[in-house]
């Protein structure tokens, strides 16, 4: 991939922190236009990361490039086309969210005033409150609209739906898709596998500073983890399930049949279409049993 | 370019408009207080009297030559100690607030991910700083004025406004030390304790060494010898005394801005 047709390029980027490496050796490429799934479980260094490439951090070796710039030489231009909301967010309370809000405003050269009202609308944001009377998720909700009322070209947004209810996290999502239509690449960091996948093209995956998968959401669904409870009407059917592809640690405790799963669902589904069932429990892991198999692969 | 350096030094001003009114309010209310019993101790014989059996060091360490005239008055009450530690206080704090205080905070993330330098960022903090300060020298003038008229004070305004700027330009001084130490490292005790640490240190130089033959040259070292030792009130002031505060001060802000764009931003 050139370049001009990534709007992330990282190679071999280390972060010390005296004797402590957060970052071991990442390199990535994310392509323009793309929504990009940055996952990892807390610590994995996906912030070092992400503050290495807004310049918050300098690098101890490696180099990061951004809309075709270096992210160590030119932050404050490629600053000027990126829009960042922090994972650990604190906002000066003493502000309204408005007065905030315009306030980064005039250091990005000023913001349409009626987009502003109309994400405030959308994010159901009522921005002539102080700060410090907002909940953690309108907190968010004040970060998340400078981010998109930013119209930048790179949307940086770590752990962005901390705090939101489902509804508001539904609005991100349509957010995401909007700003993805207008041509701008999103890079979204998470812990929580499910966010990531509804709104991510691509992903990584990070742990103890390495990036030890990196693919389609699909690819990485198949490489995933999954807990399956099932109960039967009758006896359960051992034989035919010993013999799926994927499934590892089955216990039969009665009419209860556990399992985890790796790979599609599919060949269990047609398994136990040929049984009667009580119920299905496919359970969502997290992240850390997800991955679980890929940090193993790593250690 | 200039709306964008006017918002750098916009919004910490507005953060620092309580704490700047409180402080005024805190200082102007002492020199007001302190200047009503000037009345009382004009002409009180008992008073000189007893400042006279006192030791000659203890006399001169605490400002108390001449308690009996106006200028004795304000310098022993206000001016030797009281009125340039509070501005030290005020002037490291705002600068604490800003800078050291708010990035560990990580106050200043969302900010420094803007299309702004570090550099810049913290430089229209100290900017802001200097301008809560200001503000508190020029309240301190205005009241000590008034209450001067008020209470019948006769003294000098030349030396009296030179003061109180030497009381501004001292504090100024100690907040740049605290803003160096804050563009090196974002620690805010590290902040204060440098520089309210480094003013007390500084008046005990000042005050105490020339009570001892052996250490009485190395109380020149003080910035507090530099702004106060040829009593600023009873004195004429000669420029270089302005300078060689201001200039440090300037420099010790250079220092604080060229070190912050060198290392990280520290983490909430």
């Amino acid at each position: 991939m050139t370049l001009s047709e990534s709007a992330i390029t990282i190679r071999d980027l280390v972060k010390r922190y005296d004797r402590i490496e957060a970052v071991r050796g990442i390199s990535l490429d994310v392509r323009r236009g793309e929504v990009f799934g940055f996952l990892g479980p807390n610590g994995a260094g996906k912030t070092t990361t992400i503050r290495c490439l807004l310049g918050l951090l300098r690098p101890t070796s490696g180099a990061i490039h951004a809309l075709d710039m270096d992210a160590a030489r030119e932050g404050v231009n490629l600053r000027r086309r990126v829009a960042y909301v922090p994972g650990e967010l604190r906002l000066p309370e003493r502000l309204r969210a408005g007065d905030f809000i315009d306030s980064i405003g005039r250091l990005r050269g000023g913001f349409d005033g009626r987009r502003r009202d109309e994400l405030a609308r959308r994010l159901d944001l009522d921005v002539g409150r102080r700060l410090r009377d907002l909940s953690t998720g309108n907190r968010r909700k004040v970060a998340l609209l400078i981010a998109f009322l930013s119209e930048a070209d790179l949307l940086i947004l770590d752990e962005p739906t901390n705090g939101l209810d489902p509804l508001m996290q539904h609005v991100f999502l349509e957010l995401v898709a909007e700003a993805r239509a207008a041509g701008s690449t999103v890079f979204l960091s998470s812990h929580v596998l499910a966010e990531v996948q509804r709104a991510a093209d691509r992903v990584a995956v990070l742990r103890d500073g390495r990036v030890v998968a990196e693919g389609t959401v699909a690819d990485l669904r198949a490489r995933a983890r999954q807990k399956v409870e099932v109960w039967f009407e009758g006896h359960v059917p051992s034989g035919d399930l010993a013999a799926l592809p994927g499934l590892s640690g089955a216990i039969t405790d009665g009419r209860r049949f556990t399992a985890t799963l790796t790979g599609s669902v599919e060949p269990l589904l047609q398994v136990l279409a040929r049984h009667r069932i009580a119920s299905l429990l496919v359970e969502e892991p997290d992240l850390d049993e997800a991955f679980l198999g890929l940090y193993e692969a790593a250690a | 370019m200039i709306r964008v350096a006017g918002e750098l030094m916009g919004t910490p001003l507005r953060a620092l408009r309580r704490s700047t009114a409180w402080w005024a309010v805190a200082l102007g209310v002492i020199v007001l207080v302190t200047v009503a019993f000037w009345p009382a101790f004009r002409g009180a014989s008992g008073i000189s009297e007893a400042i006279e059996q006192m030791p000659a060091g203890v006399v001169q360490a605490f400002g108390l030559e001449d308690f009996g005239t106006p200028a004795g008055f304000l310098r022993g009450n206000l001016y030797e100690l009281l009125v340039p530690l509070l501005l030290i206080g005020a002037g490291v704090a705002f600068v604490n607030s800003q800078t050291a205080s708010d990035e560990t905070a990580g106050r200043l993330e969302l900010v420094l991910a803007q299309p702004v330098s570090h550099r810049a960022v913290y430089l229209g903090r100290a900017a802001a700083a200097l301008i809560g300060l200001t503000i508190l020298v020029v309240v301190i003038v205005a009241v000590q004025f008034a209450a001067d008229a008020v209470f019948d004070l006769a003294i000098d305004g030349s030396r009296l406004a030179a003061t109180i700027a030497l009381c501004g330009l001292l504090a100024a001084l100690h907040a740049a030390a605290g803003y160096s130490i804050a563009g090196a490292r974002a620690r805010p005790a590290l902040v204060l304790g440098i520089g309210i640490g480094g003013a007390i240190a500084g008046y005990v130089v000042a005050a105490l060494f020339p009570l001892s033959d052996a250490l009485e040259p190395w109380s020149h070292l003080s910035p507090w010898d530099w702004a106060f030792g040829h009593n600023p009130l009873a004195h004429t002031t000669d420029a270089w005394r302005y300078v060689v505060l201001a200039a440090p001060a300037a420099a010790l802000i250079g220092l604080g801005t060229w070190l912050v764009g060198r290392r990280d931003v520290s983490a909430a």
